[in-house]
């Protein structure tokens, strides 16, 4: 047949470039230098890890230089939601998971369903064992977080508490002040969108699961609660409804942009000072540092708004936030619970972290917060000591909250209502409805007792 | 077929010891074994392929969809792997999500395959009508973009989507014309789009070359009779390559229901189309998002059976509609 090529060789061409993928993938997991590889000379115990974090490599190198007995090997991996979450998984079911893994928050139940975090209570709980001691170390607000059914399922490194991140420059020049609630918040926005056709208060952003997560705790919601021996989900409970209606009279009134918070527009937005407030948590502080460093003296840091005027008992939720679970493969979990509790409690593990650049994650063992303070170049927030509004807020962390069984996917959700909001269909409620409709059939899939109490 | 007719006895022949049909008996007998042998022998690859490709992992999903790693409770437990039933199945038939992407992709190829078709056999037929000088540049110029393999065709047309790369935006912006070409209403016709041009090529040649073979006299006799190029085109020789029509709207079907490379990587630079835009999607997000391997089994269970199911529709209808026109004539 005239100009018909070989069908055989379209065919390979395009079952070659998946395979190649594949064969690709597979390669890349077993460069790990896991678990499983034979220990070297000496007596020394290995354990490996595998972060995303910045400055492990450092932190890891420090552990090893003042350890003998054990050793750490340490592996690089993407963010969790650029494929990190994944490979652990994968490798988790393949057998080769590393003995520590980073985790986030919202991401710990999840694992600690699919078995992949070991339960670390009787480790953490035994006098004269590696985790001795550690409960006392840290925060209990933050340990709360990662403990379910009164097991503890991985250990926090650091608890970022919401806050208001603001340009003094131009709240000074339109004569602003900092807003204390959410309605003064409102406020705050329609006299700079007055007084400023070309910028707004913020963004809502359409890519912020975990932003929009931490006002609904502030507010009171509790979207995942285990209390009755199952998961009670009610996403669109009262305190979110109210929260969904608030920033969606925000984005209707257009008193915010309604955008991604990752990518070029929102560097945009926030390099040519087209938002003047950033809500997100400690951590953002030497984020923006590193990130534009020109803006120097331009920014402070604020508690955030609450809902009420005279709230005997100001909350916040958190935003971000780290924790570190011993897989359940792991064959030296005592080794790998002495290298965590070093990590999240140790100075020098901190001073090591903070060597790769500015960092201004709030750590979860208070004895730790002044290494952090110290090691922080106040001159950016003009002199600001943003480590002790960031203890006062840590303070503020609204109890009862959990996350959910498949947070990476509830968020997914959650956020491709957000955009289709922002395209003009549907509401940020309806974004959260569709959540949870979607997040139900997953957890009864995978055999959970479920109740739902959202209306 | 020969291996499937039983033995056949001569018959009237007396079947005494020594008879003369003894020796022909044999060499029938030798002669089928030997076809049995042929036929194993060129069976053999097809069928373990067939069994290691699909009969394995077909089997593997309808386990996986059947049996889960359980913990009672909030699952915090040991678990174990048990029988669940249809529990699967109801999880994913009662998920809007899943429902939304088949509600997507029935879109899709009420939007794609008419055109398709259409647009296919309306180019073989002008082809074939000799409308359109140097032929073979043509064809080929057709068929081309149905070697570039889907993952690049994609990449391309996001390049060409993406505002403020894409310089047919920019030139439509010059002109005061702005499109979101990946907005909320405009990024199914974009996928359309791709895969037209991935594929209407190659159904083009599948449709010129049934049209080689319909018999020359026949159009003569229609030009004789006073058909123009059209009326023939029309009525003479696209009723003649009917069965070609039905195996590429068949093909298509399939191909259509699968749809995922295409979104899978617009969904990079589009919060449109989200991580479970079609059934595909929603099985690799089922799998590898949410590490739930029975929900994914199941749900690549239920979309085998909607495309077998479907496949098997459209081949019983058309086979009809054949059969009815036939008597009709």
């Amino acid at each position: 047949m005239p100009g018909l090529p070989g069908r055989r060789s379209v065919l390979g061409a395009i079952t070659a470039l998946p395979l190649a993928g594949a064969l690709g993938a597979c390669s890349g997991s077993d460069g790990n230098g896991g678990s499983r590889r034979s220990r070297g000379t000496g007596r020394a115990t290995h354990v490996t890890f595998w972060s995303a974090l910045r400055g492990s490599q450092e932190v890891v190198d420090e552990f090893n230089r003042t350890h003998d007995r054990i050793q750490v090997d340490f592996q690089q991996i993407p963010a969790g939601n650029q494929g990190g979450y994944a490979k652990l998984s994968n490798a988790a079911r393949a057998g080769n998971a590393p003995d520590v893994a980073t985790l986030e928050y919202p991401q710990v139940p999840g694992f600690a369903i699919d078995g992949v975090a070991r339960d670390l209570t009787d480790l953490v709980d035994s006098a004269g064992g590696a985790g001795a001691g550690l409960r006392e170390k840290l925060l209990p607000q933050a340990l709360a977080l990662t403990t379910f059914e009164n097991r503890v399922f991985s250990i926090p490194l650091d608890i970022e508490p919401m806050v208001l991140h603001y340009r003094a420059d131009y709240f000074a020049e339109y004569g602003l002040d900092v807003p204390r609630t959410w309605a003064q918040y409102e406020e705050t926005a329609r006299v700079i969108r007055r007084r400023a056709p070309e910028r707004r208060i913020a963004i809502f952003p359409t890519d912020g699961g975990t932003q929009f997560a931490a006002y609904a705790w502030q507010a009171g919601a509790r979207w995942f609660d285990t209390s009755r021996g199952a998961w009670n989900v009610s996403l669109a409970d009262a305190p979110t409804r109210k929260v969904a209606a608030y920033w969606q009279r925000l984005a209707d009134e257009d008193l915010v942009f309604m955008n991604a918070s990752e990518g070029r527009q929102h560097d945009a937005q926030i390099g040519q000072g087209q938002v003047l407030t950033r809500l997100s948590g400690a951590w953002d502080a030497g984020a923006q540092m590193n990130a534009r460093p020109g803006q120097k003296g331009q920014w402070r840091i604020a508690p955030l708004p609450q809902w009420d005027e005279d709230a005997s008992r100001p909350a916040v939720g958190t935003h971000g936030g780290s924790t570190f679970a011993v897989t359940r493969d792991s064959r030296n979990p005592e080794a790998a619970l002495e290298f965590i509790a070093w990590q999240v409690s140790h100075p020098d593990a901190l001073r090591a972290r903070l060597s790769s650049g500015a960092s201004s994650q709030y750590p979860v063992a208070p004895a730790l917060v002044a290494v952090g303070s110290e090691a922080f170049d106040r001159s950016y927030y003009g002199g600001q000591d943003i480590y002790r509004l960031f203890a006062q807020e840590a303070e503020k962390v609204r109890d009862g909250w959990t996350w959910g069984p498949r947070m990476t996917a509830t968020q997914r959700l959650m956020q491709d209502g957000f955009a289709r909001a922002s395209g003009g269909q549907g509401s940020i409620l309806d974004a959260v409805r569709a959540a949870e409709d979607g997040t139900m059939p997953d957890l009864r899939a995978l055999g959970l007792a479920t109740t739902r109490h959202s209306t | 077929m020969t291996t499937t007719t039983p033995p056949v006895t001569p018959t009237g022949a007396p079947r005494a010891p020594g008879d003369g049909a003894r020796p022909a008996h044999r060499v029938r007998k030798v002669a089928r074994r030997r076809e049995l042998g042929a036929c194993a022998a060129l069976m053999t690859p097809f069928l373990l392929l067939l069994t290691l490709v699909f009969l394995i992992p077909v089997g593997t999903a309808v386990w996986l969809s059947f049996f889960q790693e359980d913990q009672p409770g909030l699952g915090f437990g040991p678990e174990r792997t048990i029988f669940v039933g249809l529990r699967s199945y109801a999880a994913v038939l009662t998920d809007p999500t899943f429902l939304a992407g088949l509600g997507t992709v029935a879109l899709y190829c009420l939007v794609y395959i008419p055109l398709m078709v259409v647009g296919a056999l309306a180019l073989a037929l002008l082809l074939d009508a000799g409308v359109v000088r140097l032929r073979s540049w043509a064809q080929l110029g057709l068929f081309l973009p149905h070697a570039v393999p889907g993952i690049i065709a994609a990449l391309i047309w996001l390049y060409l989507y993406t505002p403020g790369l894409s310089p047919v935006i920019e030139l439509l912006g010059r002109a005061d014309i702005t499109v979101d070409l990946l907005g909320v209403h405009t990024v199914l016709p974009s996928i359309v789009n791709i895969a037209l041009w991935s594929n209407l090529g190659y159904n083009m040649v599948v449709f010129y070359a049934a049209l080689q073979a319909v018999p020359r006299e026949v159009i003569e006799a229609s030009t004789v009779d006073g058909a123009g190029p059209v009326r023939t085109a029309l009525q003479v020789k696209t009723p003649l390559v009917r069965a070609s029509i039905v195996m590429v709207a068949m093909f298509t079907l399939i191909w259509a229901l699968q749809l995922f490379t295409e979104p899978m990587l617009l969904s990079q630079s589009t919060p449109m189309i989200n991580s479970r835009f079609s059934p595909s999607m929603y099985i690799y997000d089922a799998a590898f998002t949410r590490n739930n391997y029975g929900l994914a089994a199941a749900a690549s269970v239920i979309l085998l059976l909607f495309t077998i199911a479907l496949s098997y529709g459209v081949t019983r209808w058309t086979g009809r509609a054949g059969a009815n026109e036939e008597a009709a004539r």
